[in-house]
Parts: C-alpha cells; structure tokens; sequence
C-alpha cells in the first residue's frame, strides 16, 4: 500500500518535471508576443492587455473562447488517431469544410426529421470527411503514395469546389451573405452560456475525448493500431492487419474532422458560410501536436489555442493589431514544440532497474 | 501547330518557373535527407520581401537582393531550430510556413494599412529577353523567346544545381547524408551542416520563384504563393530528385496551369473549378507515379 502511494507521488512528480518543457515552450511564445506588440502596436501596453485578459474579462468573451477550442478538440483527436497509427493528415481544412456542409445541406434536407435528423446529418457530415481523408489512406495502402501530400491536395480541391457549391447552387438568394439557407431551429444546439456562443456541442467534445482515449487505451483495434504506429513490420509479424491501419486510422481521422465542420454549424453558425472554417483545420492539427498525440491533453491543447486566437481577436477589435498576430504566435509554438532539446529540460531521465 | 496550342505553351514556360526554382532549393533538402515542407512559406516570404524592398529601395536588383536574404533569414532560423534543437522538420517547416502567412499580412498592415491586395505602382516590369533572331525561329522562338529574366536565370541555375550536386565534393557529401547518415558521421563529418546548407540553398531558390511572382504582377496578394510550394514538392518527386527531371516536371504542371487558364477564358467554367485544376492534376500526377513505381519495385 505505502509502496503504491509511493509509487504514485513519484509519477506525479515525473509528470509534472517532464511538463517543464512545454511551460517552457509556451513561455517563449507568448514572450514573441510581447516582442510583436512592442514592435507593431503604437500601445503596446493596451493591446497585451485586451490579448491576455480579453478573452477572460466577461462571460461573452469567456463562452465564445470556450466554443472556439470545440472544433479544435474534434479536430486534434482526429489527427492524433492519425498521428498515433503513423499516418499523416494534412487535409483537415478541406475534410472539415466538406462535413460542416454535407452536415448543413443534409440537415436542411430532413429539416422534419428532428433530434434523429440531427444525428443522422452529423453522421453523413462525419462520413464525407472520414471518406476524403480515407482515400489517401487507400492510395497509400495500395501503391504508397504519401498520404500526407495526397491528403492536402484533395482537400484544397475539396475546399474550392465546396465554395463554389455554396456560392452556386446551394446559396440561400434571401441574404447577402454567400451561405446556405439556415438550418431548422430544431437543429440547433442549446446555448449553455447566454449571452456567448457556447453550445451543448461543449458536452460532445468532452464525450469524443473519452471515447477516443477509451479506445486507444481500452480496446484491442486501438492497441493494434497505437502497435502499428509505433512499428508497422513488428506489427506486421504479430499478425496484425497492416492494411487496415493505413486506411482505418486516416477514415477515422477525417470524421471526427467532418464532425468538427457539423458541431461548428450546429452549435454556432446556424448556415455554411463560404470560407467559414478557414484555418480550423490547421489549428487542429497544431492541437494534436502540442497535446503529442494524447487524447487527454487535446483539452488543454485546444484550451490554449483558442485563448491566442480570442485574445488576438480582442486586441485587434480593441487595439491597432491585425489578428494575423495569432498565426506568428502560433508558429513560434510549432517552431518549438517538438524539439528534443526543450522536452528535456527538467525531465526525469529514466534509469533502468 | 494549332494556333491554340503555342500561347498556352508560351505561358506554361512562365508558369513553370516559380516552380521550376522554388523545386531546386526543395531538391537540395531532398536529397540530404529532409523532407522540406516549407518551400511555400520561403517563397511567400521572398515574394513579399522582394516587392517591399524594390518598393522602399527603388532599386529592383537591390530589392531582390534583400528578399533573398529574408528568406534565407526565415530558412537559417528553420535550419538552426530543426538541427540544433533537434525537432521535427515536419512540424517546424509547417512553421515556418505559418510564420511567413501570419508575418507577410501583419507588416502588410503595418506598412501600408491593408490587409488585402497592395499595388505598387512604382515598380517597373520585371525586363524582358528579346533576340529578334532567334525568336523569328518558328515554334520554338514563339514559346521560349520573350520571357522575363526569371526564366533564364532558372535554367542556368539548374545547371548549376546539377553541377554542384554531381560534380563537386560538397554535392557528393550532400547526397551521401541522405543515403547514409551515420556513414557520414563515421568519416568525421557533420551531417547538420550539409542540411543546414541546404535550407539555406533552399531558402536562396525559393525566394526567387516568389519574387518572379510579385515582381511580374507589381502587386503583393496574400498568400499569393497559393500552393505553389506544394506543387514544387510533388514536382521533385515526380522529377525523381534529378535536376533534369524537375525540368520536365515542372513543365508539366506549367502546362496544366496555363491550360486551366486557358479553359477559363475559352469555357464557360466555374472559376472555384479552375483553381482546382492544378490540385487535381498534381494529385493524379502523384498517384500514377507511385502505381508506376510500385509495379516497378515489383518487377525487380
């Protein structure tokens, strides 16, 4: 008993050492961001002030940041599934753009269907992406193409034929804007945090994480699939289907992707606006990496993300920065988040027993 | 020839330059053992630094000069952050791409309050090579003659390139780090350095496909790079990492792209359709070569 106790505080302090890196890390970013404000903003001192504790100063700000990292968790469980089977998906953007329509065009078809039109129109959503991002699992499986270029150019493609479906076909001729007509009110998700956007979409999210965890950790697909990540020919000589997991992962990836595209429309946006998800699907991906594939820390991850993004959002409304701020911050976090050198800093090394 | 066929030729040969040079710089980290994603971001950032400084310089030499060496900035803080920190290439050449999006739109505001298109009206044509002679030459003076420098300078660099890769030590040992690292490392060589090189050459190259861009429009458009890096990479691929092939490669989707301008004017098409052309082509294009390679790797 006292040996696991001990046991426990041991892990938790390796945890926490081993976190060292990453404060590190976002340390240094938001330290750029100081630098940026000081050198572009002819009030520095106002503009960090609206980025830091913007998007904590009411609850209008606080819901809607909260809402932002919704589409970033479906999105970073998907490319952590990827990630963890040693695939690569770049296509997020267009999977995402795809699902949030497919999801809108199908709601608004089965418009009297209610909560069973819901999910039947977040599956179809949920399906576009996982197909596209399937595709270029297949083409890897069957002649090894890479994946990772195969993904990012379909979903370009898919990006600029959806604009142009909604631009044409499917735009709503009553608004100005170049979107679908609106979904039913029965579609919608609750608001949980008046007057911000935050939906009940917060709860699936939530949902998607354990379930995502509990299959990695829990089930034998998500073992063989962590296996096949880790090392494709000791896979292969375990008898595992090494087909499968070059397609399965990449399917499953691209639909929680489409799922991201369909909570955003069903929880916020109400219609597919042209170019409405522009730069989600990157950001997910960002998530993915910063949380190292763990579905656990694609919370925090997704937290910190939409925190930069709502607080370069506030500096730019209150302040003289463009939100553009966001992306240079974001990019010091990539620049770094996967060095070997910072992840070592206060790290326990391991010693054999 | 079909009088359709030799301006669309005509301009493929223009096209095909960003791309013919931003895949050069991409074949050096290539072929010492790196996957480059960051060729996008290189050029958007030499685009953008080229025009600015030819803008505030008034010098277009001076100017590109300066772009250059932004962009060799942008590629050394990539090599040093990827080698020295020993992180993901991956993962932080997709920063550096972010980097130069997010960099390029800021000081966009910053220096002349717009986010959008900027016009540099100052800024003379990028100059032209005219040989009466040879272009009285039927076909061929039609579609090689009358271009901008650019486009003979990118064929005399591939030349170079070739030679520097083929010919020289520092290629041999460039090339032997991507075959084989630590052979390298056992002869007393530092495999980073030779990478290090080649970001750098990689960040020389692309910078000029991204001022050819600006340069040749006398504007700035964000990410007006517009996936062309990522064309490039598929282009070294399809190229089969040789400099001769990246030739034939980069023609290719110069083809594809002047076609699909072409089919723009020519046909009713939606213009979203359009752009999709050179994604679709590239995407086709990679997945034939790889059924090719695979049936081959089968054979042998």
């Amino acid at each position: 008993m006292v040996d696991r106790m001990e046991k426990r505080r041991v892990t938790i302090v390796a945890t926490l050492r081993n976190s060292i890196g990453a404060v590190v890390i976002v340390g240094i970013a938001l330290a750029a961001l100081v630098v940026l404000s000081l050198l572009l903003s002819a009030t520095p001192l106002k503009t960090l002030r609206y980025f830091f504790l913007g998007p904590l100063q009411n609850t209008y700000y606080f819901g809607n940041m909260l809402n932002m990292a919704i589409p970033l968790i479906f999105g970073g469980l998907g490319v952590s599934l990827a990630m963890r089977s040693g695939s690569f998906n770049l296509g997020g953007e267009g999977q995402l753009y795809s699902g949030a329509f497919v999801a809108t065009i199908s709601a608004l078809a089965l418009a009297r269907w209610g909560s069973a039109g819901v999910v039947v129109a977040l599956f179809l959503g949920a399906c576009t992406g996982g197909l596209l991002a399937g595709l270029s699992g297949v083409l890897r499986m069957k002649w090894n193409t890479s994946e990772l270029i195969t993904s990012f150019l379909v979903s370009n493609a898919v990006v600029l034929v959806v604009s142009y479906l909604i631009a044409g076909p499917f735009m709503d001729p009553a608004t100005n804007l170049i979107a679908t007509r609106m979904i039913p009110e029965s579609f919608r998700f609750t608001r949980i945090l008046e007057p911000s956007n935050l939906s009940s979409a917060l709860f699936a999210a939530v949902i998607a994480v354990l379930v995502v965890h509990l299959y990695l950790y829990k089930t034998k697909s998500g073992y063989e699939l962590r296996l096949f990540g880790l090392n494709p020919r000791f896979a292969a000589y375990g008898g595992i289907r090494t087909k499968w997991y070059q397609v399965w992962p990449m399917f499953l990836s691209g639909a929680f992707y489409g799922l991201a595209g369909g909570m955003a429309i069903f929880g916020t946006y109400y219609a597919c606006m042209k170019e409405f998800s522009t730069g989600m699907g990157w950001n997910g991906l960002a998530v993915a990496l910063i949380a190292r594939h763990r579905p656990a820390a694609v919370i925090p991850a997704a937290l910190f993300f939409a925190y930069i993004e709502s607080g370069a959002r506030n500096a730019m409304l209150h302040s003289d920065v463009t939100f553009e701020i966001a992306s240079i911050v974001q990019s010091v976090v990539f620049f770094l988040v996967t060095s070997a050198v910072l992840q070592k800093i206060g790290s326990v090394q391991r010693r054999s027993i | 020839m079909n009088p359709v066929a030799i301006p669309v030729l005509h301009s493929a040969v223009a096209i095909m330059t960003p791309l013919l040079l931003a895949s050069m710089g991409g074949l050096f980290t290539e072929l010492s053992g790196m996957l480059n994603i960051a060729l996008e971001g290189l050029m958007l950032m030499g685009a953008f630094a080229s025009i600015v400084f030819t803008h505030f310089t008034g010098n277009m030499v001076v100017g590109i000069a300066l772009g250059v060496l932004a962009s060799m900035l942008l590629a050394a803080i990539l090599g040093t952050v990827t080698l020295h920190l020993k992180s993901n290439v991956f993962i932080t050449a997709l920063a550096a791409n972010l980097f130069a999006s997010g960099l390029t739109v800021v000081l966009s505001f910053k220096l002349f309050g717009n986010k959008g298109v900027v016009v540099f009206n100052d800024i003379g044509r990028l100059p032209r090579l005219d040989i009466p002679a040879l272009a009285k030459i039927p076909v061929f003076g039609d579609i090689f003659i009358g271009h901008n420098i650019f486009v003979y300078l990118s064929w005399v660099l591939l030349a170079l390139c070739a030679w520097v890769l083929y010919r020289t030590p520092f290629g041999f040992r460039l090339r032997a780090t991507g075959i084989h690292e630590q052979a390298m490392v056992s002869l007393g060589m530092r495999p980073s350095r030779y990478r290090f090189i080649a970001f750098l050459v990689s960040g020389f190259t692309c910078a000029l496909g991204g001022a050819m861009l600006t340069l040749n429009l006398g504007a700035f458009v964000p990410n007006i790079t517009s996936g062309k890096g990522w064309i490039a990479l598929v282009v070294i691929f399809l190229g089969q990492k040789k400099p001769i092939g990246l030739l034939f490669a980069a023609l290719v989707f110069g083809f594809a792209d002047a076609f699909s301008n072409y089919a723009q004017g020519a046909w009713n098409v939606p213009a979203d359709f359009i752009l999709a052309i050179p994604y679709v082509f590239t995407l086709v294009a990679m997945v034939l070569f790889s059924i090719y390679t695979s049936r081959k790797n089968r054979v042998e």
